[in-house]
């Protein structure tokens, strides 16, 4: 399954994984960690550790600097 | 509300009070509005300073910190001979020397789960410049059960954030469900941030806090917009309401008490609204 990964403010990848992996699987494809980000389908954040079900998401780094 | 403004005050607002869209009658609403920043660093630099110029009224600053020689590369509120002191105290000043209007109310400590609603209560808006996450998901949860808009924002090296959270629209949690684990997101301090950046964020903040007490524009809800400094370039990340969301959702919180802000800031069971 090929999937756009929009980094926002970064790149965007295209990525291929297997069917059933997850969506922290596709983080690891381009080297993020659920911890330090939110991934978004149609505006919404996914569970990690769900299967990907969407050919296009949106990551958005979680920052906290003030 | 007051809409008499004095002869001073009608020169000091003029560019304002000349345009349409804010006037006399919104000049008159923000010298009588009242916002809380909480985090008088990088962000709340920029923010105290416009909303002072502006003519916010009453503006609360929070803060437990003093200066540090090595904030003045982007805390432009506070100065070389600030070193040492209070924040709170230095912000103050520096309003009292910009705009005699404006009431500072300085609460010289840090916001938390015992004082936060308190504190938000007294205020028509908060804008969060705070430095961590336990903090950004407190003020997230305590304004929204008090209805209270917060104007969010955040900065990393090159880039930054800012969203607005109003009662009705999605919230902060709507968009990160919980704080990743302590440790695992890097700060400024360990990583840097351009010195201009919190410049331009704040400014993005106060820019919404403004419009949001006068009641005018299209403020940032349920949109990110999020800026490349390297890039000069920005890009707006639109997030949806999560009917699943413990705090803004059905069956969401209605009290801060069983919420853990020392560790990921989750909230596993939350109890039905009354």
């Amino acid at each position: 399954m090929d999937v756009t990964v929009d980094v926002v403010s970064e790149t965007t990848h295209e990525v291929s994984i297997d069917d059933g992996a997850t969506y922290a699987d596709l983080l690891s494809a381009i080297d993020y960690s659920p911890q330090e980000v939110s991934v978004l389908v149609d505006g919404s954040p996914v569970p990690e550790d769900q299967p990907v079900a969407a050919d296009t998401v949106q990551v958005v780094r979680l920052i906290k600097g003030g | 509300m007051s809409l008499s403004l004095d002869a001073t005050q009608l020169d000091r607002y003029s560019r304002h009070l000349i345009t349409d869209e804010i006037g006399p009658e919104g000049q008159a609403t923000l010298l009588d509005s009242s916002v809380l920043v909480v985090g008088a660093g990088g962000l709340g630099a920029p923010v105290i300073q416009y909303l002072a110029a502006a003519g916010v009224g009453t503006l609360g600053v929070v803060d437990d910190d003093v200066v540090e020689r090595s904030n003045l590369q982007r805390q432009v509120i506070h100065a070389d001979s600030d070193v040492g002191r209070p924040k709170v105290d230095s912000a103050a000043a520096f309003v009292a020397d910009l705009n005699p209007d404006v009431t500072v109310e300085t609460h010289d400590r840090r916001l938390s789960p015992d004082n936060a609603a308190e504190l938000i209560a007294d205020y028509d808006l908060v804008v969060d410049g705070s430095d961590n996450f336990p903090t950004r998901y407190l003020l997230n949860d305590a304004c929204r059960l008090a209805e209270v808009p917060l104007v969010n924002g955040a900065v990393y090296k090159f880039e930054g954030q800012v969203t607005t959270l109003v009662p009705d629209g999605p919230c902060y949690r709507c968009l990160f469900p919980e704080a990743p684990d302590p440790g695992t997101v890097p700060d400024c301090a360990t990583t840097g941030v351009l010195g201009v950046l919190p410049g331009t964020i704040g400014c993005l903040q106060a820019t919404e806090a403004v419009k949001l007490l006068v009641g005018v524009g299209d403020p940032l809800v349920g949109t990110l917009l999020s800026y490349d400094a390297m890039e000069l370039a920005t890009e707006r990340v639109p997030y949806q309401q999560s009917p699943d969301c413990p705090v803004c959702g059905e069956g969401g919180i209605d009290s801060i008490a069983a919420v853990d802000y020392s560790d990921g800031c989750g909230i596993d069971d939350p109890q039905p609204n009354a």
